[in-house]
Order: structure tokens, then sequence, then C-alpha cells
């Protein structure tokens, strides 16, 4: 891990560990329902002051607190069409499977990649840490997936680029 | 396999099996760029029928692609092609060459049909090279081929050289992108001693080539194209042409094939590294433990 990515990342752990101090809350609005107020967003003085760390302007992460739910979004660093594309295909992956991992949200936040969305219920049923654990190795994995399969692509061109033209040189 | 095979399997081993074993049989099957072939014995066992239909039957013909297969295939070829198709040829299994060499190479040439069939206007412009570098000037005519629906290759001999340009159609964004990589690969790898006789690439999106601007093609950001520059030394001995003629027709379906190759691969490292994900989440859950719970009971001992 580089000398700039452990400060980001630690950043972001200690942040998401502070704010996942959730509880049960049922909604102010409707009766007898109990909704993540970070999404609903109908009463204001449940929501908590939203954070962004930043690493560089192309890579940041968006936490969002609430009293019963939290909303971590993440940016993830496309520096070129390759690794956009590359982003984009693996991003829609995981959400396909949205319902494997069960703190993802479908749908990412307007202006980020990827989002979580990890409600009380989440915190009671599962280790809080390793949930904080799960999300800080996701941001690291991710963007060591995206360029090792950027290198394979170019490594595969070259190698058929030349495979041809020796063909023909030959 | 990195290179694609120019030959039909199909023909290959089907050829193979009824030499061996005549019966009769029917078949059609598909080759690449949408080439429809029928293998059937529509009179006795021994004598099968191979008809090929191609898209761009007309214009392959215009360059001479009668000639290629006459010359390739002599009295096997029939006059009168089978309905829908193209051209047809009959190989009498009986008139095989008996020695397993001369045999084979009966089998390989008869799979080549389709390759043959393409081959014609690339040794139109070969031939026509010869004989505009005689005359020293010139150009000959732009032979374009619409071998796919929006897909054509034009050929074009000079003096000093035969251009060979591709155009292709990208489906959608990821294959656009990944095939940038792939062409810019083609054209930079010309830069390894190994093979710095290999043709000129250029590659260029969007805009058509010079040589082929007049055509008043459509624009769009899906299409790319790519010129080949084949010169003398790529085609002067028979042998390297023919391997020539092969690779280059080969081209468009190669790149392809590659590109899908690489998403496969893809997803598969995706799908790998989701369920990598999965496992981290799964530790995260608590187990249930539903183990039965003892009451701790305080015995009294201080008597």
């Amino acid at each position: 891990m580089s000398n700039v990515l452990r400060p980001y990342l630690a950043a972001v752990r200690s942040t998401l560990t502070a704010a996942l101090t959730l509880e049960n809350f049922s909604s102010q609005v409707v009766e007898r329902h109990n909704k993540p107020e970070v999404e609903v967003g109908g009463s204001k003085e449940v929501l908590l002051n939203p954070l962004i760390i930043s690493r560089n302007e192309n890579e940041r992460v968006l936490i969002e607190p609430s009293i019963n739910s939290i909303r971590v979004s993440i940016k993830i660093k496309q520096a070129d069409e390759i690794e956009r594309i590359l982003c984009h295909k693996f991003t829609r992956f995981m959400m396909q499977r949205a319902e494997n991992f069960i703190v993802l949200r479908r749908k990412p936040v307007p202006g980020y990649d990827i989002s979580f969305l990890i409600t009380n219920t989440h915190s009671e049923t599962m280790l809080k840490h390793k949930i904080v654990d799960f999300i800080i190795q996701f941001m690291e994995d991710v963007d060591k997936e995206i360029s090792e399969m950027k290198l394979s692509l170019n490594a595969r061109a070259r190698i058929v680029a030349e495979q041809y033209l020796t063909a023909i040189a030959t | 396999m990195i290179l694609l095979e120019s030959h039909n399997v199909i023909i290959k081993t089907t050829l193979a099996d009824k030499i061996n074993k005549p019966s009769s049989l029917d078949v059609s099957f598909v080759d690449y760029d949408g080439v429809r072939f029928r293998l059937s014995t529509p009179e006795r066992k021994t004598a099968l029928l191979l008809s090929m239909q191609i898209r761009c039957w007309d214009e392959l013909v215009r360059y001479g692609a009668l000639d290629v297969l006459r010359r390739e295939y002599g009295s096997l070829l029939k006059d009168q092609a089978e309905g829908e198709y193209n051209v047809s040829m009959e190989i009498d299994l009986e008139q095989v060459p008996a020695g397993a060499e001369d045999r084979e190479a009966f089998i390989d040439s008869i799979a080549l049909f389709k390759r043959n069939a393409l081959a014609a206007p690339f040794e139109l412009a070969f031939k026509t090279q010869k004989e505009l570098e005689e005359a020293n000037a010139g150009q000959g005519d732009l032979m374009q081929i619409h071998y796919r629906d929006e897909e054509a290759i034009y050929v074009q001999a000079a003096n000093d050289r035969v251009t060979v340009i591709f155009s292709t159609i990208f489906s959608d964004e990821t294959d656009r992108i990944f095939g940038k990589v792939f062409l810019q690969e083609f054209v930079d790898a010309r830069r390894l001693p190994a093979i710095q006789n290999a043709p000129q690439v250029l590659y260029s999106n969007r805009d058509p080539p010079l040589e082929i601007r007049h055509l008043n093609l459509q624009k769009s950001e899906d299409i790319g194209y790519v010129t080949f520059v084949l010169f003398p030394r790529h085609f002067s001995n028979p042998a390297v042409a023919a391997t020539t003629i092969s690779q280059v027709q080969l081209f468009r379906d190669y790149l392809h094939y590659h590109i899908k190759c690489s998403k496969a691969y893809m997803h598969s490292r995706m799908r790998h590294r989701a369920a990598e994900f999965q496992k981290v989440l799964n530790r995260a859950k608590q187990e249930n433990t539903s183990a039965e719970k003892k009451t701790v009971r305080f015995v009294a001992s201080f008597i």
C-alpha cells in the first residue's frame, strides 16, 4: 500500500467507525414505519452533517450519517477511457448482485460510482468493525483490480498484434 | 489458439469422414461473415455437393472469383449453382486421390473454399500492382467488397504498394474502447525488430482514410478504419502471398474474436473478485450462537 493511500484509508476507517453509532428509530412522519432516515430525508433533525474525504479530485468518499442509517459513497479513480469502462463494468457487476452484498445499494448516489447503505439492523446483526473492514478492503482492492485488468488487456492486445503481424511478415 | 484458421473445420472433418465411409448426408453450416454452406448428397452416396452462399458474391465475381475457383478446383466446380446458393462444387468420393498425403492436400484445398473465393480481389490487386510497377505510375481501381452488412474491405493497388482498408463497426462502447487499445498495439507493434517487415498498419476512428473519402461513407463514432499497406515483399513470392491473403482476410474476425475473449476474461475476473468480497462481508456476519445456555449457579460455600 502506498504511503498516500494509507492516511486516506485510515481517515475513512476512523470516520466510518465513529459514524456507525446507529439505533432503532421509527419514522416520525408515517406511523409504524421504520425507514433509513438518510434515504428518506423526511425529518431534518435526525440527519447529521455529511462528510467528504478526498484523496485527490478523482477519488473521494462521501459519508452521510443519520440516526438509524449511514450511506457511504465511493468515487473510484478513473484516469482514462479504459479505466472508466472497467470501473463502470465492475461496479455494475457488483450492484447487480446487491442482494448478496447486504449493505450494497443498487444505485450509486449521483456523482459517485458505488454506494453502501448500512442500517441499524445491519449493525446489530453483523460485527461493526468487520463491516468497516469490508468497505476498506473494497476500496483497496477495487483500484488494484482495475489496474490489473487494464494491464492484462494491454498485454493481450500486444501479443495479439505481434502474433498477427509475425504471421504476415514471415 | 491465437491465430484463426482460414479453412472450414466442418468441411474438413465431414469430408475426411465421408471419404472413409460414404453415407448420405445433408448438413447446412456457417462460417465467418455470414457465409453459409450446404453439404449434401442429392443423387448418390459418393457424390457430395458443396454449395456456398456469400454476401458479396457479385462483387467477387467482378474481381475474378470464378477464375480463382476454377484454377483451384478445376472440373469440380459446377456451372450451375444450387438454388439459394452462389456457387457449388461436386466432389466424387470415388475419384479422391489415393495416397494419404495427396488426400490430405485435397481435403485441405476443399476446406479453403471460402478463403479462395475471397482471395480473388487480393490476387487481382497484386497483379495490377506488378503491371503498374512496370508502367511506373498510376493507381488501380478501388475494389469494394461488402462482406458484411455494414462493413467492407477496400483494396487498391498502386505502383509500389497495395492498400487494404477495413471498415469495422464496434457494437457497443466497451468494444469500441477495447478495439482502440488493440488497434493501437497493431500500430505500435512494428517497432519491434522481429516484425519490422510486417505491413504498415494505420488506424483512424470516425474519419475514413483519404483513399476512400470520396465514397461519402456514413460518419459515426462506432466505425473504425484500419489500413494495411502491403509492399511487394509481402506478395512477390506465391507462398508468401498466399499466407498474406489468408491472414489479411481474417483480420476483422481476428480482432473481434480477441475483443470478445478479453471481455469474457474480464467477466470471469470480476466474478472471482465479487466472490472474494462476498467472503469478506460474510466474515462480518455474527454466527448464530444457538448453543444451549447453561445457568450458572452460585453455590454458597461459606459454611
